[in-house]
Protein backbone atom coordinates (compact mmCIF):
# COMPACT_ATOMS: atom_id res chain seq x y z
CA UNK A 1 0.00 0.00 0.00
CA UNK A 2 1.34 3.45 -0.92
CA UNK A 3 1.08 6.06 1.84
CA UNK A 4 2.41 9.58 2.35
CA UNK A 5 5.95 9.85 3.77
CA UNK A 6 4.84 11.33 7.15
CA UNK A 7 2.61 8.27 7.70
CA UNK A 8 5.43 5.94 6.65
CA UNK A 9 7.72 7.67 9.14
CA UNK A 10 5.24 7.22 11.99
CA UNK A 11 4.59 3.56 11.05
CA UNK A 12 8.33 2.91 10.98
CA UNK A 13 8.73 4.55 14.41
CA UNK A 14 5.83 2.62 15.95
CA UNK A 15 7.14 -0.67 14.57
CA UNK A 16 10.23 -0.29 16.70
CA UNK A 17 8.11 -0.72 19.85
CA UNK A 18 7.93 -4.24 21.34
CA UNK A 19 4.90 -6.23 20.23
CA UNK A 20 4.02 -3.84 17.41
CA UNK A 21 4.10 -5.27 13.91
CA UNK A 22 3.35 -3.77 10.50
CA UNK A 23 -0.44 -4.03 10.78
CA UNK A 24 -0.70 -2.71 14.33
CA UNK A 25 1.64 0.20 13.50
CA UNK A 26 -0.43 1.14 10.44
CA UNK A 27 -3.68 0.89 12.41
CA UNK A 28 -2.28 3.14 15.18
CA UNK A 29 -0.97 5.65 12.66
CA UNK A 30 -4.38 5.97 10.97
CA UNK A 31 -6.09 6.19 14.37
CA UNK A 32 -3.84 9.12 15.31
CA UNK A 33 -4.49 10.74 11.94
CA UNK A 34 -8.24 10.62 12.55
CA UNK A 35 -8.12 11.56 16.25
CA UNK A 36 -8.49 15.14 17.56
CA UNK A 37 -5.26 17.16 17.50
CA UNK A 38 -5.04 17.11 21.30
CA UNK A 39 -4.62 13.30 21.35
CA UNK A 40 -1.54 13.41 19.13
CA UNK A 41 -0.08 16.39 20.96
CA UNK A 42 -0.59 14.81 24.36
CA UNK A 43 1.03 11.57 23.22
CA UNK A 44 3.97 13.36 21.61
CA UNK A 45 4.55 15.49 24.69
CA UNK A 46 4.31 12.49 27.03
CA UNK A 47 6.94 10.63 24.99
CA UNK A 48 9.22 13.67 24.81
CA UNK A 49 8.97 14.25 28.58
CA UNK A 50 9.56 10.63 29.43
CA UNK A 51 13.32 10.71 28.94
CA UNK A 52 13.63 14.31 30.12
CA UNK A 53 11.81 13.90 33.43
CA UNK A 54 12.82 10.40 34.50
CA UNK A 55 15.91 10.05 36.67
CA UNK A 56 17.45 7.25 38.72
CA UNK A 57 16.77 7.37 42.45
CA UNK A 58 20.13 7.96 44.12
CA UNK A 59 19.29 5.46 46.89
CA UNK A 60 17.49 2.53 45.28
CA UNK A 61 18.26 3.16 41.57
CA UNK A 62 14.62 2.82 40.57
CA UNK A 63 13.28 5.02 37.78
CA UNK A 64 11.57 8.05 39.28
CA UNK A 65 10.68 11.68 38.63
CA UNK A 66 12.30 12.86 41.87
CA UNK A 67 15.32 11.55 43.72
CA UNK A 68 15.05 10.09 46.35
CA UNK A 69 11.94 8.35 45.05
CA UNK A 70 8.60 8.17 46.89
CA UNK A 71 9.40 4.70 48.29
CA UNK A 72 12.77 5.79 49.71
CA UNK A 73 11.18 8.94 51.20
CA UNK A 74 8.25 7.10 52.81
CA UNK A 75 8.80 7.26 56.61
CA UNK A 76 6.33 4.39 57.17
CA UNK A 77 8.60 1.92 55.42
CA UNK A 78 11.03 -0.23 57.38
CA UNK A 79 14.62 0.78 56.48
CA UNK A 80 16.07 -2.35 58.13
CA UNK A 81 14.64 -4.52 55.32
CA UNK A 82 16.23 -4.23 51.90
CA UNK A 83 14.88 -6.14 48.92
CA UNK A 84 17.38 -6.52 46.06
CA UNK A 85 15.90 -6.92 42.56
CA UNK A 86 17.34 -7.07 39.04
CA UNK A 87 15.23 -4.43 37.27
CA UNK A 88 12.74 -1.63 38.06
CA UNK A 89 9.92 -3.81 36.69
CA UNK A 90 10.71 -6.43 39.37
CA UNK A 91 10.53 -3.73 42.05
CA UNK A 92 7.13 -2.66 40.75
CA UNK A 93 5.90 -6.28 40.77
CA UNK A 94 6.93 -6.81 44.41
CA UNK A 95 5.65 -3.42 45.54
CA UNK A 96 2.29 -4.10 43.87
CA UNK A 97 1.75 -7.06 46.21
CA UNK A 98 1.46 -4.65 49.14
CA UNK A 99 3.14 -7.36 51.26
CA UNK A 100 6.55 -5.78 51.48
CA UNK A 101 7.02 -2.62 53.52
CA UNK A 102 10.79 -2.35 53.42
CA UNK A 103 13.12 -0.58 51.01
CA UNK A 104 14.39 -1.67 47.61
CA UNK A 105 17.64 -1.78 45.68
CA UNK A 106 17.83 -2.26 41.88
CA UNK A 107 20.99 -4.08 40.78
CA UNK A 108 20.58 -3.22 37.11
CA UNK A 109 20.53 -6.80 35.82
CA UNK A 110 21.92 -10.22 36.64
CA UNK A 111 25.30 -11.85 36.15
CA UNK A 112 25.45 -13.21 32.62
CA UNK A 113 29.07 -13.91 31.67
CA UNK A 114 28.01 -15.29 28.26
CA UNK A 115 26.52 -11.87 27.47
CA UNK A 116 29.53 -10.04 28.91
CA UNK A 117 27.71 -8.97 32.09
CA UNK A 118 29.99 -9.38 35.09
CA UNK A 119 29.91 -7.90 38.60
CA UNK A 120 31.35 -4.60 37.33
CA UNK A 121 28.27 -4.07 35.17
CA UNK A 122 25.96 -4.38 38.19
CA UNK A 123 25.54 -2.03 41.18
CA UNK A 124 27.15 -4.39 43.64
CA UNK A 125 29.61 -1.83 45.03
CA UNK A 126 26.75 0.61 45.59
CA UNK A 127 24.83 -2.14 47.39
CA UNK A 128 27.81 -2.90 49.64
CA UNK A 129 28.04 0.80 50.41
CA UNK A 130 24.35 1.01 51.26
CA UNK A 131 24.53 -1.99 53.61
CA UNK A 132 27.74 -0.70 55.22
CA UNK A 133 25.80 2.21 56.77
CA UNK A 134 24.43 -0.29 59.30
CA UNK A 135 20.74 0.57 59.05
CA UNK A 136 19.90 -2.51 56.94
CA UNK A 137 19.52 -5.67 59.04
CA UNK A 138 18.15 -8.07 56.41
CA UNK A 139 18.86 -8.21 52.69
CA UNK A 140 16.24 -10.17 50.71
CA UNK A 141 17.71 -11.38 47.42
CA UNK A 142 14.80 -11.29 44.99
CA UNK A 143 16.63 -11.89 41.72
CA UNK A 144 14.85 -14.12 39.20
CA UNK A 145 14.82 -17.87 39.95
CA UNK A 146 16.77 -18.76 36.80
CA UNK A 147 20.46 -19.69 36.39
CA UNK A 148 21.65 -16.08 36.10
CA UNK A 149 19.41 -14.85 38.93
CA UNK A 150 20.44 -17.65 41.29
CA UNK A 151 24.13 -17.14 40.52
CA UNK A 152 23.72 -13.39 41.11
CA UNK A 153 22.00 -13.97 44.45
CA UNK A 154 24.84 -16.23 45.60
CA UNK A 155 27.52 -13.87 44.30
CA UNK A 156 25.91 -10.90 46.09
CA UNK A 157 25.53 -12.88 49.30
CA UNK A 158 29.22 -13.80 49.10
CA UNK A 159 30.13 -10.11 48.79
CA UNK A 160 27.81 -9.03 51.64
CA UNK A 161 28.69 -11.89 54.01
CA UNK A 162 31.49 -9.96 55.80
CA UNK A 163 28.92 -7.39 56.89
CA UNK A 164 26.64 -7.79 59.89
CA UNK A 165 23.44 -8.48 57.98
CA UNK A 166 21.00 -11.38 57.53
CA UNK A 167 20.84 -12.66 53.95
CA UNK A 168 17.69 -14.33 52.68
CA UNK A 169 16.46 -15.56 49.29
CA UNK A 170 12.85 -15.43 48.07
CA UNK A 171 11.14 -18.82 48.25
CA UNK A 172 10.86 -21.29 45.38
CA UNK A 173 7.77 -23.31 44.66
CA UNK A 174 4.62 -23.92 42.68
CA UNK A 175 2.92 -20.85 41.21
CA UNK A 176 -0.67 -20.12 42.25
CA UNK A 177 -3.01 -21.61 39.66
CA UNK A 178 -0.22 -23.98 38.62
CA UNK A 179 -0.68 -27.60 37.70
CA UNK A 180 1.51 -30.27 39.32
CA UNK A 181 1.12 -32.53 36.30
CA UNK A 182 2.85 -29.97 34.07
CA UNK A 183 5.42 -28.64 36.51
CA UNK A 184 9.08 -29.64 36.13
CA UNK A 185 10.48 -31.99 38.77
CA UNK A 186 12.96 -29.39 40.06
CA UNK A 187 10.18 -26.94 40.95
CA UNK A 188 8.11 -29.70 42.57
CA UNK A 189 11.19 -30.85 44.49
CA UNK A 190 11.88 -27.32 45.71
CA UNK A 191 8.23 -26.91 46.74
CA UNK A 192 8.58 -30.02 48.88
CA UNK A 193 11.90 -28.85 50.33
CA UNK A 194 10.32 -25.53 51.31
CA UNK A 195 6.96 -26.91 52.48
CA UNK A 196 5.35 -25.31 55.51
CA UNK A 197 2.91 -26.36 58.19
CA UNK A 198 -0.73 -25.42 57.71
CA UNK A 199 -1.80 -23.14 60.55
CA UNK B 1 7.61 -35.80 8.98
CA UNK B 2 6.66 -35.20 12.61
CA UNK B 3 8.64 -33.30 15.20
CA UNK B 4 11.64 -35.29 16.40
CA UNK B 5 12.36 -36.22 19.98
CA UNK B 6 15.93 -35.84 21.20
CA UNK B 7 18.04 -35.12 24.22
CA UNK B 8 19.42 -31.56 24.30
CA UNK B 9 21.56 -29.26 26.40
CA UNK B 10 20.71 -25.55 26.65
CA UNK B 11 23.82 -23.54 25.71
CA UNK B 12 22.19 -20.13 25.56
CA UNK B 13 18.77 -18.51 25.67
CA UNK B 14 17.72 -15.12 24.35
CA UNK B 15 14.30 -13.53 24.80
CA UNK B 16 12.66 -12.70 21.49
CA UNK B 17 9.66 -10.45 20.93
CA UNK B 18 6.87 -10.37 23.50
CA UNK B 19 6.80 -13.96 24.62
CA UNK B 20 9.18 -16.14 22.58
CA UNK B 21 12.63 -17.40 23.45
CA UNK B 22 15.41 -18.41 21.07
CA UNK B 23 17.52 -21.32 22.31
CA UNK B 24 20.97 -22.44 21.30
CA UNK B 25 20.90 -26.18 21.89
CA UNK B 26 23.40 -28.99 21.65
CA UNK B 27 21.86 -32.24 20.39
CA UNK B 28 23.64 -35.61 20.32
CA UNK B 29 22.80 -36.42 16.69
CA UNK B 30 22.75 -32.92 15.25
CA UNK B 31 25.35 -30.81 17.04
CA UNK B 32 24.45 -27.20 17.63
CA UNK B 33 20.91 -26.17 16.75
CA UNK B 34 19.10 -22.85 17.07
CA UNK B 35 15.39 -23.22 17.82
CA UNK B 36 12.56 -20.87 18.68
CA UNK B 37 10.24 -21.67 21.56
CA UNK B 38 7.02 -19.84 20.69
CA UNK B 39 5.19 -18.37 23.67
CA UNK B 40 7.79 -19.84 26.02
CA UNK B 41 7.71 -16.95 28.46
CA UNK B 42 3.91 -17.09 28.72
CA UNK B 43 3.25 -20.82 28.76
CA UNK B 44 3.23 -22.49 32.17
CA UNK B 45 2.69 -25.93 30.74
CA UNK B 46 4.77 -26.62 27.64
CA UNK B 47 8.10 -25.28 28.88
CA UNK B 48 7.66 -25.09 32.63
CA UNK B 49 11.08 -24.44 34.19
CA UNK B 50 13.00 -26.03 31.34
CA UNK B 51 14.54 -23.40 29.07
CA UNK B 52 17.32 -22.25 31.33
CA UNK B 53 21.10 -22.44 30.97
CA UNK B 54 22.72 -25.80 31.81
CA UNK B 55 19.41 -27.69 31.50
CA UNK B 56 19.65 -31.22 30.11
CA UNK B 57 16.33 -31.80 28.39
CA UNK B 58 14.25 -34.19 26.33
CA UNK B 59 12.96 -31.92 23.54
CA UNK B 60 10.52 -32.16 20.68
CA UNK B 61 11.97 -30.24 17.73
CA UNK B 62 10.33 -29.47 14.41
CA UNK B 63 12.97 -28.98 11.70
CA UNK B 64 10.63 -29.36 8.72
CA UNK B 65 10.94 -25.90 7.23
CA UNK B 66 14.06 -25.81 5.11
CA UNK B 67 16.13 -22.70 5.70
CA UNK B 68 13.95 -21.58 8.61
CA UNK B 69 14.76 -21.74 12.29
CA UNK B 70 13.76 -24.99 13.98
CA UNK B 71 10.75 -24.82 16.30
CA UNK B 72 10.81 -26.20 19.81
CA UNK B 73 7.45 -27.86 20.42
CA UNK B 74 8.03 -29.23 23.91
CA UNK B 75 10.64 -29.89 26.55
CA UNK B 76 10.93 -31.91 29.72
CA UNK B 77 13.74 -31.57 32.21
CA UNK B 78 16.14 -34.50 32.67
CA UNK B 79 18.81 -32.81 34.79
CA UNK B 80 19.59 -29.20 35.70
CA UNK B 81 23.07 -29.26 37.31
CA UNK B 82 21.70 -27.03 40.07
CA UNK B 83 25.00 -26.95 42.00
CA UNK B 84 26.43 -24.80 39.19
CA UNK B 85 23.96 -21.98 39.64
CA UNK B 86 24.43 -21.65 43.40
CA UNK B 87 28.22 -21.34 43.33
CA UNK B 88 29.71 -18.32 41.49
CA UNK B 89 32.98 -20.12 40.62
CA UNK B 90 31.16 -23.15 39.23
CA UNK B 91 28.84 -20.77 37.38
CA UNK B 92 31.82 -18.94 35.86
CA UNK B 93 33.41 -22.19 34.63
CA UNK B 94 30.06 -23.60 33.45
CA UNK B 95 29.26 -20.44 31.46
CA UNK B 96 32.73 -20.51 29.91
CA UNK B 97 32.27 -24.11 28.74
CA UNK B 98 28.79 -23.34 27.37
CA UNK B 99 30.07 -20.32 25.45
CA UNK B 100 32.99 -22.29 24.02
CA UNK B 101 30.61 -25.03 22.83
CA UNK B 102 28.13 -22.47 21.52
CA UNK B 103 30.83 -20.72 19.47
CA UNK B 104 32.62 -23.78 18.13
CA UNK B 105 30.18 -26.71 18.04
CA UNK B 106 29.38 -27.68 14.46
CA UNK B 107 25.86 -27.54 13.07
CA UNK B 108 25.64 -31.06 11.72
CA UNK B 109 28.61 -33.34 11.09
CA UNK B 110 29.45 -36.97 11.68
CA UNK B 111 27.10 -38.55 14.18
CA UNK B 112 29.87 -40.20 16.19
CA UNK B 113 31.56 -36.80 16.64
CA UNK B 114 28.40 -34.95 17.69
CA UNK B 115 27.49 -37.74 20.10
CA UNK B 116 30.98 -37.63 21.62
CA UNK B 117 30.71 -33.85 21.98
CA UNK B 118 27.30 -34.11 23.64
CA UNK B 119 28.60 -36.74 26.07
CA UNK B 120 31.59 -34.50 26.90
CA UNK B 121 29.26 -31.54 27.55
CA UNK B 122 27.14 -33.48 30.03
CA UNK B 123 30.11 -35.16 31.72
CA UNK B 124 32.02 -31.91 32.12
CA UNK B 125 29.00 -30.11 33.62
CA UNK B 126 28.51 -33.04 35.98
CA UNK B 127 32.15 -32.72 37.02
CA UNK B 128 31.83 -28.96 37.54
CA UNK B 129 28.70 -29.44 39.64
CA UNK B 130 30.08 -32.28 41.76
CA UNK B 131 33.76 -31.55 42.39
CA UNK B 132 35.53 -28.51 43.85
CA UNK B 133 36.60 -26.25 40.99
CA UNK B 134 39.98 -24.53 40.76
CA UNK B 135 42.39 -23.07 38.21
CA UNK B 136 43.75 -26.50 37.31
CA UNK B 137 40.35 -28.02 36.55
CA UNK B 138 39.52 -24.93 34.52
CA UNK B 139 42.61 -25.35 32.30
CA UNK B 140 42.12 -29.10 31.89
CA UNK B 141 38.43 -28.79 31.00
CA UNK B 142 39.27 -26.03 28.52
CA UNK B 143 41.71 -28.45 26.88
CA UNK B 144 39.23 -31.33 26.89
CA UNK B 145 36.53 -29.09 25.41
CA UNK B 146 38.83 -28.18 22.51
CA UNK B 147 39.57 -31.88 22.03
CA UNK B 148 35.85 -32.77 22.04
CA UNK B 149 35.26 -30.02 19.47
CA UNK B 150 37.78 -31.66 17.14
CA UNK B 151 40.50 -29.11 17.86
CA UNK B 152 42.97 -31.29 19.73
CA UNK B 153 46.38 -29.58 19.89
CA UNK B 154 49.45 -31.73 19.19
CA UNK B 155 51.72 -31.80 22.23
CA UNK B 156 54.34 -34.47 21.53
CA UNK B 157 55.11 -34.77 17.79
CA UNK B 158 56.55 -31.81 15.92
CA UNK B 159 53.90 -30.53 13.51
CA UNK B 160 56.64 -29.82 10.93
CA UNK B 161 58.84 -32.96 10.90
CA UNK B 162 56.58 -35.39 12.85
CA UNK B 163 59.52 -36.26 15.08
CA UNK B 164 59.10 -36.68 18.83
CA UNK B 165 59.67 -33.09 19.96
CA UNK B 166 59.90 -33.95 23.64
CA UNK B 167 62.44 -36.77 23.31
CA UNK B 168 64.91 -34.66 21.34
CA UNK B 169 65.39 -32.35 24.30
CA UNK B 170 66.30 -28.69 24.08
CA UNK B 171 63.95 -25.81 23.38
CA UNK B 172 60.37 -26.56 22.36
CA UNK B 173 57.83 -24.12 20.99
CA UNK B 174 54.13 -24.09 20.18
CA UNK B 175 52.70 -22.72 16.94
CA UNK B 176 49.10 -21.65 17.38
CA UNK B 177 48.07 -21.64 13.70
CA UNK B 178 49.73 -24.99 13.01
CA UNK B 179 48.03 -26.37 16.11
CA UNK B 180 50.96 -27.97 17.85
CA UNK B 181 54.48 -28.24 19.08
CA UNK B 182 57.52 -27.36 16.95
CA UNK B 183 60.88 -28.93 17.75
CA UNK B 184 64.07 -26.88 18.05
CA UNK B 185 65.55 -27.68 14.61
CA UNK B 186 62.22 -26.90 12.82
CA UNK B 187 61.64 -23.60 14.63
CA UNK B 188 62.28 -20.45 12.60
CA UNK B 189 62.78 -17.04 14.13
CA UNK B 190 60.10 -14.37 13.87
CA UNK B 191 57.12 -16.62 13.19
CA UNK B 192 55.30 -16.00 16.48
CA UNK B 193 56.27 -19.21 18.23
CA UNK B 194 55.39 -19.56 21.88
CA UNK B 195 58.22 -20.98 23.99
CA UNK B 196 56.89 -23.77 26.22
CA UNK B 197 58.46 -25.93 28.89
CA UNK B 198 58.39 -29.64 27.92
CA UNK B 199 56.90 -30.39 31.35
CA UNK B 200 53.84 -28.30 30.49
CA UNK B 201 53.32 -30.20 27.25
CA UNK B 202 53.67 -33.56 29.02
CA UNK B 203 51.13 -32.51 31.65
CA UNK B 204 48.66 -31.36 28.98
CA UNK B 205 49.19 -34.61 27.07
CA UNK B 206 48.31 -36.47 30.25
CA UNK B 207 45.28 -34.22 30.67
CA UNK B 208 44.03 -35.53 27.35
CA UNK B 209 44.50 -39.17 28.35
CA UNK B 210 42.88 -39.15 31.80
CA UNK B 211 39.20 -39.90 32.26
CA UNK B 212 37.29 -36.71 33.09
CA UNK B 213 36.50 -37.85 36.63
CA UNK B 214 40.21 -38.49 37.24
CA UNK B 215 41.46 -35.06 36.14
CA UNK B 216 41.76 -33.84 39.73
CA UNK B 217 44.58 -36.37 40.23
CA UNK B 218 46.87 -34.41 37.91
CA UNK B 219 49.08 -32.15 40.00
CA UNK B 220 49.81 -28.92 38.12
CA UNK B 221 52.11 -26.31 39.64
CA UNK B 222 51.47 -22.56 39.35
CA UNK B 223 54.11 -21.91 36.65
CA UNK B 224 52.91 -24.83 34.57
CA UNK B 225 49.31 -23.66 34.93
CA UNK B 226 50.18 -20.12 33.88
CA UNK B 227 51.98 -21.41 30.78
CA UNK B 228 49.17 -23.84 29.90
CA UNK B 229 46.59 -21.08 30.30
CA UNK B 230 48.52 -18.77 27.97
CA UNK B 231 48.96 -21.49 25.36
CA UNK B 232 45.34 -22.64 25.42
CA UNK B 233 44.04 -19.08 25.54
CA UNK B 234 45.89 -18.18 22.33
CA UNK B 235 44.97 -21.45 20.63
CA UNK B 236 41.31 -21.01 21.49
CA UNK B 237 41.24 -17.34 20.46
CA UNK B 238 42.74 -18.31 17.10
CA UNK B 239 39.87 -20.72 16.48
CA UNK B 240 37.02 -18.66 17.96
CA UNK B 241 38.20 -15.44 16.33
CA UNK B 242 37.26 -13.26 19.31
CA UNK B 243 37.82 -13.23 23.04
CA UNK B 244 35.11 -15.26 24.79
CA UNK B 245 32.92 -12.89 26.78
CA UNK B 246 32.70 -15.22 29.76
CA UNK B 247 36.50 -15.28 30.13
CA UNK B 248 36.58 -12.03 32.15
CA UNK B 249 34.39 -13.40 34.96
CA UNK B 250 36.24 -16.71 34.79
CA UNK B 251 39.57 -14.92 35.33
CA UNK B 252 38.09 -13.22 38.39
CA UNK B 253 36.78 -16.44 39.90
CA UNK B 254 39.29 -19.05 38.75
CA UNK B 255 42.60 -17.52 37.78
CA UNK B 256 45.02 -20.22 36.61
CA UNK B 257 47.47 -18.78 39.13
CA UNK B 258 46.20 -17.54 42.47
CA UNK B 259 47.54 -14.06 43.20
Amino acid sequence: MRTAPPIDRLVAALKRLPGIGDKSATRLAFFLLGAPDAVGQELGEAIARLKRDIVLCAECFDLTDASPCAVCRDPKRDPSLLCVVEEPADLAAIDATGKFRGHFFVLGGALSPIDGVGPEELRIRELEERVRHGIVKEVILATNPNAEGDATAHYVSERLRPQDVTLTRIAYGMPLGGDLEYADHVTIGLSLDHRRAID
Amino acid sequence: MRAQSSEALVLRGVDFGESDRILHLLLPDVGRLTAIAKGARRSRKRFSGTLDLFQHLRVLVDRRRRGAMARLDGATLLRNFDEIRIDPSRFALGCFLLELLDRLAPEGGARADTQRLFRFALDSLALVSERPVDGALRVLLELRALDALGLRPEFSRCVRCAGDALVRGGAVSFHVADGGVVCGPCAREGEGLLAVHPGTLRALEQGLRFELHQLHRLALGPELLAEARLLLGRFERFHVGVELRSRRFLEERLPAVRV
